[in-house]
């Protein structure tokens, strides 16, 4: 016992210092008052949460949450069935399969982002393409819209999505498929109620990932969107760069966090409670 | 797991060695400049190092909040900075600079006396211009054939979805301003709060706020008409001849990137040798001849090529000059510049 808790002690302070500290300095300055420079003095108050229930930043943020919900939700329906022919392919093509998923972190994000710029611009490879085949007469105006944002949310998180779903899918229980076989089930009905619930922890997994990485995002908003449509996470950087007012950015950040986990902690009982009810109907 | 354990140990090793290595163990003279990317000719840097037999380490940093969050932390290590013209005023507020030894940069005599005594630093105590522009129009021929010479201009409807916009809150609401006549560094909230609402009618037309690409977006004619910085016009106009470029007639905000010395700096003499080396007249014409911005330097003038004395939107007129402001430092109200900017952001 006294050896284990010994052996955790690098963990605990590796935490402690990268983790609760910086976390502990963000609540702090949250709480404090700024001077004209951008720096932090001590002055107690709370302003900065007040200003978040502005109209303006409630909106932002309920923008922020639709467009993480809807690109949580398309990320699920893309990967499921993907992650799905991946775990039920040869040894072989499920390398593969996994290899092709992956590829993409191989190079930088930034450099993926601008790739998007270059297919989807009015001098762009799809417009020509379109232009050349004669579909359209005039580009189109994909790019700068929030269809592109959404669409670079998408493909920037899809991995995210279908690697915990692709575990969950390769560590079920196939038995069990067998048995609702041999005993009438369809294979529809089978897969209704033996490998969707089975998969569940991989999609909760999945979409805590995307959502959340979804709602800190700023840099896609910005090359895809033309930096028109803020996110609350476009607000947060401003606050630590151009309006220089550290203490709203960190109030922000905090009232992020909580909602976040709020979000998550919802989805966690709808998940968990709907579980238990196929159970007990069995 | 055996690799893993390997893995660490070199990641540890090689942190260990790049602390050693800032010790500089050759004993050579270091110059840490901390600058924009891409601010200075590679050559020119390197016929620093050789000329004084010193080493030249280059940090870059995104924009001027960064550097000033930086310097306010202390113990930044940095010998040389570039702050922008109401970031220099910021700075010496905050008490972050050194007075300049002039006796070290004789040099100085070289600047444009246009760019000495900036409003900002009167007197020149603590910064000399490094480099200016001014922030005009710049549209596609090609695809706008009415004469540009106001900031009404881009509201002109012809024009909808391809307007470009700088993504600073300071630059466009002090456009916004300039159109209505105002001071671009306005204090005064009806009209700040005017020329914001007259930017939500320009919301509609506006293709994208971008500062950093905004020079391809025009060259590959994705926007046609934009508030450009005039160095970057003449970057456009390079690969895109149909593209000009004008300072509309209401005038446009001014601004410079300047040399300066922080409080805490180990080799403020060696960066006075620098900035007096980077003023030689012959140093400063192959510098600015490779980073395309007008050059402050009247004696280099000579050592230019034919092409870039003519460019008319790296040099511009003094009629042109005469039209414009320096951006002041707005206080407490950066607030509402911000609020106001998230709401015209967010369509709100």
């Amino acid at each position: 016992m006294r050896k284990s808790s010994l052996s955790v002690l690098p963990v605990v302070l590796w935490l402690g210092v990268f983790l609760v500290v910086p976390m502990l300095i963000v609540v702090g300055m949250s709480f404090m008052g700024r001077d004209q420079a951008g720096g932090v003095v001590f002055d107690i108050n709370l302003t900065s949460y007040a200003r978040f229930f502005d109209s303006l930043y409630l909106g932002i943020y309920w923008d922020t949450i639709v467009l993480s919900v809807l690109t949580t939700v398309i990320c699920l329906v893309l990967s499921y069935p993907l992650a799905y022919y991946i775990a039920n392919s040869g040894p072989k093509r499920q390398t593969w399969g996994l290899i092709l998923v992956t590829i993409p972190f191989w190079i930088n994000f930034l450099i993926r982002t601008y790739a998007w710029v270059l297919l989807l611009r009015t001098q762009g490879v799809v417009n020509n393409l379109l232009i050349d085949i004669g579909l359209i007469q005039e580009p189109l105006q994909m790019l700068y819209t929030r269809g592109a944002v959404l669409l670079g949310m998408v493909y920037t998180f899809i991995p995210f999505m279908v690697l915990p779903i692709y575990v969950a899918l390769e560590q079920m229980d196939k038995k069990l498929l067998e048995a609702a076989s041999d005993l009438g089930a369809s294979s529809w009905r089978a897969f209704w109620h033996i490998t969707l619930p089975q998969t569940k922890s991989g999609i909760m997994t999945g979409s805590v990932l995307v959502y959340v990485s979804t709602t800190g995002m700023f840099v896609v908003t910005d090359i895809l969107g033309g930096a028109k449509s803020a996110m609350i996470s476009n607000v947060i950087q401003a606050q630590f760069s151009g309006a220089r007012d550290w203490p709203f950015g960190s109030a922000l950040s905090i009232i992020f966090v909580i909602t976040s986990l709020i979000m998550i902690a919802l989805f966690n009982r709808a998940m968990t409670s709907r579980h238990l009810r196929v159970k007990e109907g069995r | 797991m055996k690799q893993m354990k390997w893995a660490g140990v070199l990641l540890a090793s090689i942190l260990v060695l790049s602390m050693l290595s800032g010790c500089g163990s050759s004993g050579k003279q270091t110059l840490n400049i901390y600058s924009w990317a891409d601010n200075f000719d590679e050559e020119v840097l390197a016929d620093f190092e050789k000329q004084y037999d010193v080493k030249i380490v280059y940090d870059v940093f995104a924009n001027n909040e960064d550097l000033l969050a930086k310097m306010k932390t202390g113990g930044s290590g940095y010998d040389l900075i570039q702050p922008s013209d109401y970031m220099v005023d910021t700075m010496i507020k905050e008490d972050l600079l050194a007075p300049l030894n002039m006796d070290n940069i004789p040099n100085f005599a070289n600047i444009d006396p246009a760019y000495k005594d900036p409003v900002f630093d009167p007197g020149n105590k603590y910064s000399i211009v490094y480099m200016t522009g001014v922030t005009g129009i710049a549209y596609n021929k090609k695809y706008i054939k009415e004469e540009i010479d106001s900031w009404e201009d881009l509201w002109n409807p012809a024009y909808k979805g391809k307007v470009l916009l700088l993504d600073d809150n300071r630059e466009v609401i002090g456009m916004a301003l300039k159109k209505a006549g105002k001071s671009n560094s306005s204090m005064d909230e009806a009209e700040i709060t005017a020329a914001v609402d007259d930017l939500k009618q320009l919301l509609p037309s506006v293709l994208a706020f971008d500062t950093d690409n905004i020079k391809n977006k025009m060259i590959q004619e994705e926007g046609w008409i934009g508030t450009v910085w005039s160095g970057d016009a003449s970057v456009i106009a390079a690969d895109n001849p149909d593209v000009a470029y004008v300072v509309p007639k209401e005038g446009g905000t001014i601004w410079a990137d300047n040399y300066a010395i922080p409080k805490n700096a180990k080799n403020q003499e060696l960066a006075e040798k620098f900035i007096n080396f980077m003023l030689e007249p012959e140093v400063s014409a192959k510098n600015y001849e490779s980073i395309g911005y007008s050059d402050p330097n009247i004696k280099a003038k000579e050592f230019h090529s034919e092409e870039y004395n003519a460019d008319t939107m790296i040099n511009l007129s003094a009629e042109e000059l005469s039209r414009t402001e320096w951006l002041g430092d707005v206080g407490d109200q950066l607030q509402i510049y911000d609020e106001s900017w998230t709401e015209l952001k967010s369509g709100r």
